[in-house]
C-alpha cells in the first residue's frame, strides 16, 4: 500500500500540480501572462541569441523569454508555465530522499509565490530548473573534480542560481566538496573584472536577467489583489473588453487614477461615459488621461485613450517613454506595435519601417507587421500617383479614421489645459464623439461649471444622444442646486475633492 | 576485449566521418545559400547603381574602416564590386552585399592617398547580369589620425532615455566598445562626454537627476564633482575644455520638452534658465562672470584653438514653452586668461539672432584656429531637434559665414566636431528618416571646400543600421582609446563621492 502510494501519489503529485497551475494561469490570471509578455519582444534570430548568450545567466534568460512569448496565446502560455512548475517538482522528487517525495511541491509552491512580484522574470524558475537539472545527473563521487570545469560553464549558462547546483552536491558528496564553493566565488569575480565590465559587482553575483529591476530583488509579496486588478483592467483594455471592464468595475474598484483611465475609456467605447461617469470612482482631474509618470506601465491605458481619440503624437510618446521605462533594457511587442501604427498614421514610413522590422522578427507580432508593412507599400505606392501629400489611406481603416480625427494645425501639448485639447480634438472634427465625450468630462472632473454649461449645447448638437445623458442632466442639477442634490454621484464627487483639497 | 575496443575505435571513426561530412555538407550549402556567381556577359546600363549608404563621390580618409554598401533593391541575388585605385591597386568583393576584406582595403586606400578608387558595380537578378556606370571614391592627401569616434547611443523617444550608453568606435575597423552603459549605473541619464581636443587624457560627463555629479577624469584619475554651488543655479551640463587642459566650461542650465501634435517636428527642447561658468579642474573653483551670469539664456560654450576666447550663444528669456518661436540665439564671444582665471570684460557678438531671424548655436572653432562651425535654425537653443538646424562655416581670418550646403539636408543636422588636424569633421544628421541621428564624415581643405558627408561604415551597412534602435548623440574624435573604469565610476556614483566645488572670489 505504502509502495503504491509512492509510486503513484508522486506522478498523481506532478499531475495534480500540472493541472493546479494550468487552471491558475489559463483561468484565474491570464492577466499576470499578458503582462509580462507585454514588456519583452523576442527575436527569432541567431543575433537575439548571441546577444542574450553573451552575459552570464543569458541561456536561461533566452529560455525564460522563449517561453513566455508563448503567453501571447493564454491557454498556450499556461499550458507551458504548468509544465515548467511540473518540471522543477519532478527534479526536486528525484533529488530528494525516497520517502520525502511529497516534500517536492515545497519549491514549486515558493517559486509560484515568488512570482506574484510582477517582476521576476521567468528566467528565474527557469534557472531553477536547470540548476536542478544538472544536480540530477549523476555524478561520480570520484569524479567530483569535474565541477571544476562545470562551474564556469553552468554559471554562464544558468547564472548565480547554479549556487543551488553546488549546495546539492555539497549535500551529495560532504563537506570535503565546499571547494567547489570557493571555486565559484573566485569564478564569479574573475567573470565581473573582466568581462562584465559594464556591470556592477551586485548584480554580477546575484544575477543579471532574473529581475526587471537592477539592484532589486523578489519581494515576498504574492499576488496583491490591488496591483493585480489593476493588471487585469489594462489586459482587459489591451482586448478591448470594454462590456467585461464596465462589469468589474461595479465589482471591485482600486482607487487610483489607472483604474480610472481603464473604466473610463471602457465606458467611452460603449458610449456610457456622459451617463455613468460619476457612477464609479473617478480619482480627479487624472481619471481620464494621466499625466507623464516614469514607470512601465502607469501611461499604458492613457496611450490607449490617446490612440482612440486620435490624439496620435500623444499614443505615440507615451508608449514610447512606457517601452523606455522598461529597466532591464527589453523592448516590448505591444508598445512596438502601437508605436508603428501611429508612425504609420502620421505617415513616418521610414521609421515605422524600423519598427516593423523588429517586429516581424518576432512569432505573434509578424503577421500584423507584415500587414502594416503592405500597407505602407500600398500608400506609398498611391502617394507616387496622387499628387496629393494628405492622402488618408483608405477612409474605411482605423488609420484613415484617425487621420481624420487627429489635429490639423501643429501646436505644443499641454497636459495643464487637456480639456482644451479634448475640446480642439472635437472642433477639429465633430464626428469623434470621443473627444467631445472627454472633453464635457474633463470640465467636470476639473469642476468647470462655466465651461461644461457653455459647451452642453455641443453634446445635444453632436452627441448623436436621444435624451440629455443623465451624467450630464445630474451634473446640471448640482450646478443649479449650488450641489444640495441627495444621492447625486457627481456632487459626492465634487464634495470628496473638496474634501481631499482642503486634507491637503 | 581488443575486438570490443576495435569496434568501438571504428564506431568513432564512422561517427566523426559522418559529423565532417555533415560539417563539410552545411558550410557547402551555406556557400550556395550565400552568392557567389560570378558576373557574365553583363548588359550594361548608363546610371549609377543605387547603392546603400550612398557612397558615391564622397571623399574618405585613408586606412577608414572599409565602406562597404548594399544595393539598394533588396530582391537582387548577387552583387559583384570591382573597386580600382587610380594609383594601382584592385580589390574585389562578391556576395549579397559588397564586404571588402579590411586589409586589402586598407592597403588600396593608403596606395591611393591623393587619388581615387573606382568601382565597377554587377548585379545579377533574376539569373541576369546588369553592369553599371563605375563611380568613384576619392581618399583624401589629409590624414585622419583619431584612433576612433565616441559617441552617446540613446534612443530617439521622449522624456525617457532608455538604455543609454557611451560608446567608442575605432575608425579603422568596425569595432565597437562601450565606454559607460546605463547597465553599470542603473537609472541614470548622463551626458555625452567631453574630452580635450580628442584627447581622452582629459574627459569631463556630466550625471543628471538624482544623485547626479560631474565627472573629471584627469591621465586616467577619475574624480566626481559636485559643481552646483549657492551661487550658481544648478550643475555644470554641456562642457568643453580649455585647450591646456585645467579648466573646463560648463553651461549650466535646466533643459524641459514640449510635444507638438503635428506631424512635422516632434519635440521642442527649451530651457528655462542657462548661464555659462569654467571650473578650474586643478583647485576645484568655479570662474564666473557676471556678464555670463546673466537673466539671458548663455548656452554651449567652446573655447578657441589657443584659448583665449571662449564662444558660447545667448538668447533672452522667454515664456516657455508657450513663445518658444521667440528663441534665437545670438552667437557672442568673451575673452578669457587662464593664467589669471579671469574673463574679459566685453562680449562681442558675432552673428545678431534678433537682428536676422534666426538662432546660432553650437559654436565649435576648429583646432587650427582657421574655422568656426555652428548650427543655425529658425528658433531654439537645441538644434539636434530642429528639423531646419543646418551647418554653416564662419572664416576666422575675415569673419565671412556660408551654408554648408555641401554636407546639409532637409532634417536636421548637429552635434559637429573636428578632428585633431582640423581636416575633418563628424556631425549628426537626422536626414535618413527624420528621427534617428546618425554620424556622418567630411573633409575641408584650407580653401574651405567641404567634400561630400560619408556615413560612418559599417560590416553590413543596411542590416545594422536598420536594425539599429538607438540614436548617435554627439559623435566627436578619439585620439586614442577612451579608458575609463566604468566599475570605479559605479562606485563612486552610488557610494556618492563628491568634492564640492567653490566659487573663485
Amino acid at each position: 500500500m505504502t509502495k503504491a502510494i509512492a509510486r503513484y501519489g508522486q506522478w498523481g503529485l506532478s499531475v495534480l500540480v500540472g493541472i493546479v497551475m494550468f487552471l491558475f494561469w489559463y483561468v484565474w490570471y491570464p492577466h499576470a501572462l499578458s503582462y509580462q509578455e507585454q514588456y519583452q519582444l523576442f527575436l527569432w534570430t541567431g543575433d537575439y541569441f548571441l546577444e542574450k548568450i553573451s552575459l552570464p545567466g543569458g541561456f536561461a534568460d533566452w529560455l525564460g523569454e522563449f517561453i513566455v512569448q508563448f503567453y501571447y496565446v493564454e491557454w498556450l502560455g499556461a499550458l507551458l508555465l504548468a509544465m515548467l512548475f511540473v518540471v522543477l517538482q519532478r527534479l526536486t522528487a528525484r533529488l530528494l530522499p525516497k520517502a520525502w517525495w511529497w516534500l517536492s511541491v515545497l519549491p514549486v509552491a515558493v517559486m509560484w509565490w515568488l512570482m506574484g512580484d510582477i517582476n521576476v522574470l521567468l528566467s528565474l524558475p527557469m534557472a531553477f530548473v536547470l540548476a536542478l537539472a544538472l544536480a540530477c545527473i549523476r555524478l561520480a563521487k570520484s569524479l567530483s573534480w569535474i565541477d571544476f570545469l562545470i562551474l564556469p560553464a553552468a554559471y554562464w549558462i544558468i547564472g548565480p542560481v547554479i549556487w543551488l547546483y553546488v549546495i546539492i552536491r555539497v549535500i551529495q558528496i560532504g563537506w570535503k566538496h565546499l571547494w567547489s564553493a570557493g571555486w565559484l566565488v573566485a569564478v564569479q569575480l574573475m567573470v565581473y573584472a573582466w568581462l562584465l565590465p559594464q556591470w556592477p559587482l551586485q548584480q554580477a553575483m546575484t544575477g543579471l536577467s532574473y529581475y526587471r529591476i537592477p539592484l532589486q530583488y523578489p519581494q515576498w509579496s504574492g499576488y496583491d489583489k490591488d496591483m493585480y486588478e489593476l493588471i487585469r483592467m489594462d489586459y482587459l483594455v489591451r482586448n478591448e473588453r470594454w462590456d467585461e471592464i464596465v462589469k468589474r468595475a461595479g465589482e471591485c474598484q482600486v482607487k487610483t487614477p489607472f483604474w480610472s483611465n481603464c473604466v473610463n475609456l471602457a465606458l467611452s467605447q460603449k458610449r456610457l461615459l456622459a451617463d455613468r461617469m460619476f457612477d464609479f470612482y473617478q480619482s480627479g482631474e487624472d481619471a481620464l488621461v494621466m499625466p507623464r509618470t516614469r514607470d512601465l506601465t502607469s501611461m499604458l491605458p492613457s496611450a490607449e485613450v490617446f490612440w482612440r481619440l486620435g490624439m496620435v503624437n500623444s499614443a505615440q510618446r507615451y508608449m514610447f517613454d512606457t517601452q523606455e521605462s522598461i529597466l532591464n533594457g527589453k523592448k516590448s511587442g505591444r508598445c512596438t506595435k502601437r508605436i508603428a501604427e501611429c508612425m504609420i498614421v502620421n505617415e513616418h514610413y521610414q521609421t515605422a519601417r524600423k519598427q516593423i522590422g523588429l517586429l516581424k522578427k518576432s512569432l505573434f507580432y509578424r503577421s500584423r507587421a507584415e500587414e502594416m508593412e503592405k500597407m505602407i507599400e500600398a500608400e506609398t505606392e498611391a502617394d507616387q500617383t496622387t499628387p496629393n501629400p494628405s492622402y488618408s489611406g483608405g477612409e474605411r481603416s482605423v488609420y484613415g479614421r484617425l487621420r481624420k480625427m487627429r489635429y490639423k494645425e501643429d501646436f505644443l501639448y499641454s497636459y495643464d489645459e487637456i480639456d482644451k485639447m479634448f475640446g480642439l480634438l472635437f472642433m477639429n472634427n465633430t464626428d469623434n464623439k470621443m473627444a467631445l465625450d472627454y472633453f464635457l468630462a474633463q470640465m467636470l472632473l476639473k469642476g468647470n461649471m462655466q465651461g461644461f454649461q457653455q459647451y452642453l449645447g455641443l453634446a445635444q448638437q453632436y452627441g448623436g444622444y436621444r435624451q440629455m445623458p443623465l451624467g450630464y442632466q445630474d451634473a446640471m442639477r448640482c450646478i443649479q442646486m449650488q450641489g444640495n442634490v441627495q444621492g447625486s454621484p457627481y456632487a459626492n464627487y465634487v464634495k470628496r475633492m473638496m474634501a481631499e483639497r482642503r486634507g491637503k | 576485449m581488443k575486438n570490443i575496443i576495435k569496434h568501438r575505435d571504428t564506431e568513432v571513426q564512422s561517427f566523426l566521418s559522418v559529423i565532417i561530412i555533415s560539417l563539410c555538407l552545411c558550410i557547402s550549402v551555406f556557400q550556395l545559400m550565400s552568392c557567389r556567381s560570378v558576373p557574365e556577359h553583363p548588359t550594361m546600363v548608363e546610371k549609377l547603381p543605387e547603392i546603400y549608404p550612398d557612397y558615391i563621390g564622397v571623399t574618405i580618409p585613408a586606412d577608414i574602416a572599409p565602406l562597404n554598401f548594399n544595393f539598394v533593391d533588396e530582391d537582387i541575388d548577387c552583387m559583384d564590386v570591382v573597386a580600382k585605385g587610380s594609383k594601382g591597386g584592385e580589390i574585389h568583393a562578391n556576395g549579397d552585399w559588397a564586404d571588402f576584406n579590411i586589409d586589402d582595403w586598407h592597403e588600396l586606400t593608403r596606395q591611393n592617398q591623393g587619388g581615387k578608387i573606382t568601382f565597377t558595380v554587377c548585379i545579377e537578378k533574376d539569373g541576369k547580369w546588369t553592369q553599371y556606370q563605375d563611380f568613384d571614391i576619392f581618399v583624401s592627401q589629409d590624414r585622419l589620425d583619431e584612433w576612433g569616434l565616441t559617441y552617446r547611443r540613446i534612443k530617439p523617444g521622449y522624456e525617457v532615455g532608455g538604455d543609454i550608453g557611451i560608446y567608442q568606435r575605432d575608425l579603422n575597423t568596425f569595432k565597437e566598445y562601450a565606454i559607460l552603459r546605463e547597465t553599470v549605473v542603473p537609472g541614470r541619464c548622463f551626458n555625452c562626454h567631453t574630452a580635450n581636443r580628442t584627447n581622452p587624457n582629459r574627459i569631463t560627463m556630466q550625471m543628471r537627476g538624482e544623485g547626479g555629479g560631474t565627472l573629471i577624469q584627469k591621465d586616467g584619475r577619475q574624480t566626481w564633482v559636485e559643481t552646483k554651488t549657492d551661487s550658481t543655479k544648478a550643475a555644470g551640463s554641456y562642457s568643453y575644455w580649455h585647450p591646456q587642459g585645467g579648466h573646463v566650461a560648463l553651461a549650466v542650465n535646466s533643459v524641459h520638452q514640449s510635444f507638438f501634435t503635428g506631424t512635422g517636428q516632434r519635440i521642442e527642447v527649451y530651457h528655462r534658465f542657462s548661464n555659462v561658468e569654467v571650473l578650474d579642474t586643478r583647485s576645484n573653483e568655479l570662474i564666473l562672470s557676471p556678464l555670463l551670469q546673466t537673466e539671458d539664456l548663455e548656452i554651449f560654450p567652446a573655447f578657441s584653438h589657443d584659448g583665449q576666447w571662449l564662444y558660447y550663444s545667448t538668447s533672452k528669456p522667454c515664456n516657455v514653452p508657450a513663445e518658444y518661436l521667440k528663441v534665437k540665439c545670438s552667437l557672442c564671444r568673451i575673452g578669457f586668461d587662464a593664467e589669471k582665471g579671469t574673463f574679459g570684460e566685453t562680449v562681442d557678438t558675432l552673428l545678431n539672432g534678433p537682428a536676422t531671424d534666426q538662432s546660432y548655436v553650437l559654436a565649435r572653432p576648429s583646432y587650427d584656429g582657421r574655422w568656426l562651425m555652428y548650427c543655425v535654425s529658425s528658433r531654439g537653443n537645441f538644434p539636434v531637434s530642429q528639423n531646419d538646424a543646418n551647418l554653416w562655416l564662419m572664416d576666422l581670418k575675415t569673419g565671412e559665414s556660408r551654408e554648408m550646403k555641401e554636407v546639409n539636408s532637409n532634417e536636421s543636422e548637429s552635434y559637429h566636431n573636428w578632428s585633431g588636424n582640423s581636416r575633418w569633421f563628424v556631425f549628426a544628421s537626422k536626414r535618413e528618416d527624420g528621427m534617428y541621428t546618425k554620424a556622418y564624415l567630411a573633409s575641408i581643405d584650407e580653401q574651405g571646400h567641404v567634400t561630400k558627408p560619408f556615413l560612418l561604415p559599417q560590416r553590413n551597412p543596411r542590416k545594422y543600421y536598420r536594425e539599429m534602435m538607438d540614436a548617435y548623440n554627439c559623435p566627436d574624435f578619439t585620439k586614442t582609446k577612451v579608458e575609463l573604469d566604468a566599475h570605479e565610476a559605479y562606485r563612486q556614483v552610488f557610494e556618492n563621492r563628491r568634492e564640492k566645488v567653490k566659487v573663485k572670489r
